[in-house]
């Protein structure tokens, strides 16, 4: 009976369980041969393809390594990024958001990879913005994959059936959106979630009025509060964009039940695809003070461990000027490097030049170790104001206390 | 005359309280009968103001989207999910069943304190156990395996059913145990003869709840297992989501596709479970 | 078999035999990780340090500073308001269909089974299922109520503050309610006939059999179906994850929800964990109120 025994036979128990369980595959890699794992999060057919052409391609070239891809839901992104990192289990490279390349790095799951890739010329071709998402204090972490930004999408014959024009200030949209409310179909839609998908697309009403995302509390921060609360008040704008991310959104306007909507190029692919016959276009953010749009796009992270010099082969074979021309269409996307953008698209594609031209005036979010704190602060202020539970200036004050509280 | 207008009297209850009960069926169910008709509804009919109940055309389009979608097979997982459910629920009922019995049955010391630590093990939010659990497989080397979501899907039936049981055994009177030590049975066969037995509609229960919980879950099975092919039924949810958003015909033959393989093995199984929980009756 | 079963248990007691495998079991896998979550809350920690012995230690002022945030009484109050609230209606409904379906008519077994249907259903699945019927511009439950003629206008139901909250406690009322009523219907089925009849001789009516026979037999039963009930509604996580994730602005955040946006979306694993042991502690508490008053499976006990 006593303490001892008991605690015997539970030990004996749970090995025999184990024992039961065993025969677990082993993480052994093969004499000479590397592995490397890459995490990415695109969840439609067509990106998940692009990617995989690319990794056959460079697991082709070679013999020494071999890369794979694992998809990890959006939304399941971070979580298993972190629970991967207290285990010490993580891919070798990730692909990752770009506002949240900081807090990784500021963490330490990523490596510093200054020194390794200063002879890498081609760091000189890049966009600021694009790296600067990939720098923390001066150090590289990482070399952006791609990126995109956000536009305004028109339903063309919605807009000749409203007899209104392309709007261009802050004022004119406001009206055409209201023009454009006809029974189930909403004048503008854009994602606004209460989290960094959400951030991403506020940014833009945040930014145009010419203030920074760190201060919202003051008349600028509190008239893009205002602006989109009166967008909702109007119902041009549906109160359940709280609940849709960019993809729904997109859903919402090939379905007709959007007549304009704010999102990003990424999502052309599918639009083609899904509703080739419907009729639209594309026009730059209507502004307030200066036009605004929000730098997206993803980076190659490369993780902090034994792989890091083959994750770079693999990442250099990657980023070649020729080969990123071969799949950057495909995503949807615009280059991160200045001699692939100049000539990615073709004269006639007025849609991609358009988000070619959006690019310019589009700014990086962050970088900072705690952007998602940042972020999460700014979405539910946007999310406040929609909802009606606060207003656009008690909604400023909270978010800007927690903003302090962070940046100090 | 008497005897015939009782009859008819019975009858009368008997239909009215039918009928009552299919009209509560049809109340309850109405949700999923209602996926299944948004299932095979086109998106443009689903946004329609004034919704048919039934649809107009049958559309499968929203079905044969599901068959090709990427890495993610429909069939395999769904076998996936069998086969981590069907294991879960056997290592609980397993475990606890003579749990429980000793539970109700005996008193000793340490007794209540081990009823409170099975309380206590279902107290934390999942989000809480899956780190610590994610390093404790990944020193035994069980991630990316179906045992480690096996493991943790155990231990969501085990407590709740050892927690159901104990009332099944403390409810068989005492004389039918003295019956049967009297019989010259050892504590151990009147456990597996008499107690599991007259327990068994309990047994039946909670092994339906096991293997229930461990189809349903989500978390562990995404968390835990990263390889697509090893995967449950249940993380195809996030791909649909993330790829179709508020597609709802998609989403619907999605959860329909869910749904109707295990209410069909239900349905059929149907018999001998009612039957169980019937017959099961104490008698004595 | 039998031999080495009479032989191990004659030594350390063949109650423990019984107990320990499954003690065993849950202590082994879910024992440590309630310690290691309850030592994480007095910690700061970031990602790395997460699973390293060198955290640093900082008392409870991991629990000061969530007090003083405002979400966290919300999402106390929230999920103690969604608890109460989903274990009444369910518990009544489904113990009142449990009684319906004891009767003996033709449909009784066959429409008790399929009413087990939504208890089969992942819950991630029913929470998208009541999320599209919930929805505003498509949803049924907004057409219903219209041609009914009890609203105007569309009610935006997981988009108010308000309303949000009543779609999730309506959404688990829908699920709980078979878990309840098979919970009971199992337990009536252990109340020997004989009683009944014996009463029906003294002439009790229906009501009086009710109070005196089968509430009392049920007594057992009643009381770890609310209990689990109660815990496993305390802890929700999918359902509101799916159908609102804590939105809009907070209103319906439970503590299990708000635990894993600090730690998953905002890296914030000490306060996270602090979230979850104060969802733990609440339950321990009730937990040992529940064990104080109901003298479980000792009725029969030697």
């Amino acid at each position: 009976m006593s303490m001892k025994k008991n605690l015997i036979y539970s030990v004996i128990f749970v090995l025999i369980l184990f024992a039961a369980a065993g025969c677990s595959k082993t993480d052994g890699q093969k004499d000479g041969i590397k592995n490397v794992t890459i995490w990415y999060y695109w969840e439609t057919e067509k990106h998940q393809k692009t990617l995989n052409k690319i990794i056959s391609d460079f697991n082709e070239s070679q013999t020494q390594i071999v890369v794979k891809a694992e998809y990890i839901p959006f939304a399941e992104f971070k979580k298993q990024l972190s629970i991967g990192t207290s285990a010490a289990k993580l891919p070798d490279i990730v692909i990752i958001d770009n506002p949240d390349h900081a807090s990784y790095s500021a963490m330490g799951i990523f490596a510093d990879i200054t020194e390794k890739m200063k002879d890498w010329t081609d760091l000189n071709q890049y966009f600021e913005g694009p790296l600067n998402s990939c720098k923390l204090d001066g150090k590289l972490y990482g070399i952006p994959f791609g990126s995109n930004c956000l536009a305004l999408y028109y339903n063309e014959d919605m807009m000749k059936a409203a007899n209104a024009s392309v709007p261009q200030s802050w004022d004119e949209l406001r009206a055409v959106s209201k023009k454009l409310t006809k029974g189930s179909v909403k004048g503008l839609g854009f994602s606004s979630l209460p989290n960094e998908e959400g951030t991403f697309n506020f940014l833009t009403w945040v930014w145009s009025t010419g203030t920074s995302a760190f201060g919202i509390n003051n008349p600028e921060g509190i008239k893009s509060l205002a602006y989109v609360s009166d967008l909702v008040k109007d119902g041009s704008v549906p109160k359940e964009a709280i609940n849709w991310t960019q993809g729904d959104v997109m859903h919402q306007f090939i379905s007709g039940n959007l007549a304009m909507m704010i999102n990003g190029p990424w999502q052309i692919p599918t639009m083609r695809q899904e509703a080739p016959k419907l009729n639209w276009n594309v026009a730059l953010i209507p502004k307030d003070k200066q036009y605004a749009s929000d730098l997206g796009g993803e980076n190659f992270g490369v993780v902090n461990g034994q792989n890091v010099d083959a994750s770079l082969e693999f990442i250099k074979f990657a980023c070649e000027p020729d080969r990123i021309k071969t799949y950057i269409n495909d995503f949807g996307y615009i280059a991160s490097r200045k001699d692939v953008a100049e000539t990615q698209f073709a004269e006639d594609d007025k849609i991609m030049k358009l988000f070619a031209e959006e690019m310019q005036y589009a700014l990086p979010r962050g970088p900072h170790a705690k952007w998602p704190e940042i972020s999460n602060a700014i979405s539910l202020a946007f999310n406040e104001v929609m909802t009606g539970v606060s207003s656009p200036a008690d909604a400023a004050k909270k978010a800007q206390k927690t903003i302090d509280s962070i940046i100090k | 005359m008497n005897i015939n207008l009782k009859i008819s009297k019975n009858n009368m209850k008997n239909i009215s309280l039918s009928l009552l009960s299919v009209v509560i069926a049809v109340i309850v169910l109405f949700p999923l009968y209602w996926i299944i008709v948004t299932s095979l509804k086109t998106e443009q009919e689903i946004f329609k103001i004034n919704p048919s109940i039934f649809p107009h055309t049958f559309n499968l389009k929203s079905y044969f989207v599901q068959m090709k979608n990427g890495d993610f097979n429909m069939f395999r997982s769904f076998g996936n999910s069998l086969v981590i459910s069907i294991t879960a629920m056997l290592i609980s009922v397993t475990l606890s069943v003579p749990a429980s019995y000793s539970l109700a049955r005996f008193t000793f010391k340490g007794k209540r304190i081990c009823i409170l630590t099975f309380l206590i093990t279902q107290m934390l939010p999942v989000s809480v156990i899956l780190t610590p659990m994610f390093i404790m497989f990944k020193n035994i080397h069980l991630l990316n395996n179906q045992v480690s979501a096996i493991i943790a899907d155990a231990t969501i039936g085990i407590p709740f059913s050892i927690l159901i049981l104990i009332n099944y055994f403390a409810t068989i009177p005492k004389e039918l145990e003295d019956a049967a030590l009297i019989d010259g049975c050892t504590r151990f066969s009147s456990f597996i003869r008499i107690f599991v037995p007259i327990a068994f509609p309990g047994v039946v229960v909670c092994a339906i709840f096991s293997f229930l919980y461990a189809w349903g879950d989500l978390v562990y099975g995404m968390t835990f297992i990263q390889d697509q092919k090893l995967r449950p039924i249940t993380a195809g949810i996030f791909n649909f989501m993330g790829q179709y958003g508020t597609t709802w015909s998609y989403l619907a033959a999605f959860a329909v596709v869910t749904i109707i393989p295990v209410v069909i093995i239900f349905v059929f199984m149907q018999k001998y479970i009612i039957s169980g929980l019937i017959n099961g009756a104490v008698k004595g | 078999m039998e031999k080495i079963f009479k032989k191990v248990s004659g030594k350390i007691g063949f109650e423990y035999l019984y107990v320990l495998p499954a003690l065993a079991y849950m202590l082994f896998f879910v024992g440590y990780p309630i310690v290691s979550n309850f030592i994480l809350s007095f910690h700061e920690v970031s990602v790395l340090t997460l699973n390293s012995p060198d955290k640093e230690f900082i008392g409870i002022s991991n629990y000061i500073t969530l007090f003083k945030d405002a979400v966290l009484l919300r999402s106390i109050w929230n999920t103690v308001l969604y608890t109460v609230l989903c274990i009444l209606f369910q518990f009544v409904i489904g113990f009142a269909l449990a009684l319906f379906f004891n009767k003996h008519f033709c449909t009784s077994k066959s429409v008790r089974g399929f009413l087990m249907i939504p208890l089969m259903i992942p819950i991630t699945v029913t929470a998208l299922i009541f999320k599209f019927m919930f929805s505003s511009n498509v949803g049924i439950i907004n057409q219903l109520l219209q041609t009914l003629n009890l609203i105007d206008a569309p009610v935006e139901w997981l988009i108010q503050p308000g309303t949000a909250m009543f779609a999730l406690i309506f959404t688990n009322i829908w699920i709980g309610i078979p878990f309840n009523m098979i919970l009971i219907s199992t337990g009536l089925t252990t109340i020997p006939v004989q009683l009944y009849e014996s009463a029906d001789i003294d002439g009790a009516n229906s009501f009086e059999r009710f109070l005196y026979i089968t509430l009392p037999m049920l007594k057992p039963a009643i009381q770890s179906v609310l209990i689990l009930g109660f815990i496993y509604t305390f802890k929700v996580f999918d359902l509101v994850y799916v159908m609102t994730n804590g939105g809009p602005v907070d209103t319906t955040q439970m503590l299990s929800t708000y635990s894993y946006k600090l730690s998953f979306s905002l890296f914030k694993y000490s306060h996270g964990a602090a979230v979850a042991n104060i969802l733990f502690v609440i339950l321990f508490a009730v937990s040992l109120l529940y064990l104080k008053y109901a003298p479980i499976g000792e009725e029969n006990s030697k």
